[in-house]
């Protein structure tokens, strides 16, 4: 009596003869049968390449008992996640009788995923035909996991990154803002303060509290000069007081409307704090605003400034060459106050010499670089 | 000159009226906002306009200069803050920057006058005006140009 044979039973006895051809003592076979590698072989002159043999650790790894797994094909261990196109190449190198090392997604028998790392062989007989296919697993769930918890911290810290800059990004623009804005309050402060002053001088009949309104006005207004060129972009808080010097002195001189004053500057570039800004201002205000009234401003005459580092020290000078004229002394005197208060205010030292009608006077102090 | 001033603080716009007319100006127009202004541009014909940027209605003062370019009415603009005029100007002759000082309003308005009237301007801009960058330089003799020479 014949009994019909079946797929599975064609695979297991295949299996069984492979494993008659060995020698029990087959150090080889016993080595396969007990390695911790999982390992299998299929045969390819079967229907669907199924596996024949399956050692110990192949079964552990993937959940399946051999008897479940032989006559079957290896496809059984692939499920939704894996990646068809690493399907298409493992089955294209099995059909040229390639080796190939590939890895891939797989399923155990509960349907845990796992990482493959697998390699196939084809085991060829004396003549070259291939007679078997042998393949070997490794499981690399724990590397691939670790990447993915990698890829995950990355991306956390790219992102906390990414709000950090829009926060600061936001800080700095509202700072901006704030600084415009206050520069913006400041500026039409000063000149409402202006158009007080203005406004009452012009309104009132008493010739000294005209005048006096408009020696405030005069301070006032070397202060809104300050203001407008105060640096307030890129270098917030900076003054270069050479600018506002040639600024001052030109906007004073041309005023005047003389033809016979000469002015001559020599300025160079010094930047200072903005807390320093408003004495210097005042100081060079008063000098100027000085020669004006010693007679620059009656019969014309040569005035001199002055602005520049000297071996670490900062240097005015303001020279003029005027035929002197009666002072109001009371002013004088008011003027020489706020010279002296805006230099002890910075440390500054003042040298005032006179020479016939030549007035010359010199201030320095000390500039950090 | 006919002037327009066109300004939202009115205690600014006073001051500027008194010191345009003490330079010998006539003020035809006074605006807080940009519609009053443009309506202003059309019937007061002014030959001259100062523009503040920001005005009751927002920083409308571009398109008041605008209107004024559009009739080739010279205008400057008055601003504490320059840095928001477009880079050409808006065909504005040059900007005024607040907060001015006397001096610097009187300065600005001489070099101002002598470039409406058509001449060739006799003075150098003073530094209280900044000029258009389509004005190119001047060329002139200043009443009291600084040279880089000591005495």
């Amino acid at each position: 009596m014949i009994e019909k044979m079946t797929p599975r039973q064609g695979a297991r006895d295949a299996g069984d003869r492979l494993v008659a051809d060995q020698a029990s003592e087959n150090p080889f076979a016993a080595a396969f049968k007990a390695t911790r590698m999982p390992m299998l072989i299929t045969d390819p002159h079967q229907a669907d390449n199924p596996i024949i043999f399956c050692n110990r650790a192949f079964s552990d790894l993937t959940g399946y008992s051999r008897e479940e797994l032989v006559g079957r094909n290896c496809r059984l261990l692939q499920g939704e996640g894996t990646d068809m196109a690493a399907i298409a190449r493992l089955r294209d190198a099995i059909s040229e009788g390639r080796d190939i090392s590939i890895d891939i997604l797989n399923y155990r028998k509960d349907g845990a995923p796992f990482w493959n790392a697998l390699f196939v062989s084809p085991v060829r007989d004396a003549e070259g035909t291939i007679r078997y296919f042998f393949a070997s697993q490794l499981d690399f769930t724990n590397i691939k996991s670790k990447e993915a918890e990698l890829a995950r911290a990355r991306h956390i810290a790219e992102e906390e990154v990414a709000e950090r800059t829009a926060d600061l990004t936001e800080a700095l623009r509202a700072k901006t803002a704030l600084v415009h804005e206050v520069d913006h309050r400041v500026k039409n402060n000063l000149l409402t303060i202006a158009s007080i002053l203005k406004l009452q001088a012009r309104m009132t009949t008493d010739e000294t509290v005209g005048r006096t309104l408009m020696s405030v006005l005069n301070r006032v207004e070397a202060l809104s000069t300050v203001q407008r060129k105060l640096l307030n972009d890129e270098d917030v808080g900076h003054f270069d007081v050479a600018d506002f010097a040639k600024t001052l002195i030109v906007d004073i001189v041309s005023a005047l409307r003389r033809t016979d004053i000469v002015l001559t500057t020599d300025v160079h570039e010094v930047v200072v704090p903005a807390t320093k800004a408003s004495p210097l201002a005042l100081i060079i205000n008063e000098l100027v605003g000085d020669a004006v009234r010693r007679g620059l401003s009656q019969s014309g005459g040569e005035i001199h400034l002055e602005v520049r580092r000297l071996n670490g020290h900062f240097l005015i000078r303001v020279a003029d060459t005027v035929q002197p004229v009666t002072v109001d002394p009371e002013e004088e005197a008011f003027g020489f106050k706020m010279l002296e208060a805006c230099c002890r205010q910075l440390r500054a030292t003042m040298e005032r010499r006179v020479t016939g009608d030549r007035t010359e006077v010199v201030v320095t102090l000390m500039v950090k670089d | 000159m006919k002037v327009l001033i066109v300004e939202d603080e009115i205690l600014l716009a006073m001051e500027l009226e008194s010191e345009v007319e003490a330079a010998g100006h006539e003020i035809v127009g006074m605006a807080a906002d940009s519609r009053e202004a443009i309506a202003l541009v059309e019937a007061a014909e002014p030959e001259f306009a100062f523009v503040d940027i920001h005005l009751l209605d927002g920083p409308t003062g571009i398109a008041v200069g605008q209107s004024l370019a559009l009739r080739e009415i010279p205008y400057v603009f008055v601003s504490g803050n320059v840095k928001r005029i477009p880079n050409d100007f808006a065909g504005a002759l040059g900007a005024i920057e607040k907060p001015y000082t006397m001096n610097g309003l009187q300065n600005a308005l001489a070099f101002i006058e002598s470039y409406v009237n058509g001449h060739q301007p006799v003075l150098s801009p003073p530094p209280s005006l900044l000029l258009s960058p389509a004005l190119g330089t001047f060329s002139g003799d200043a009443v009291a140009e600084p040279s880089a020479d000591r005495p």
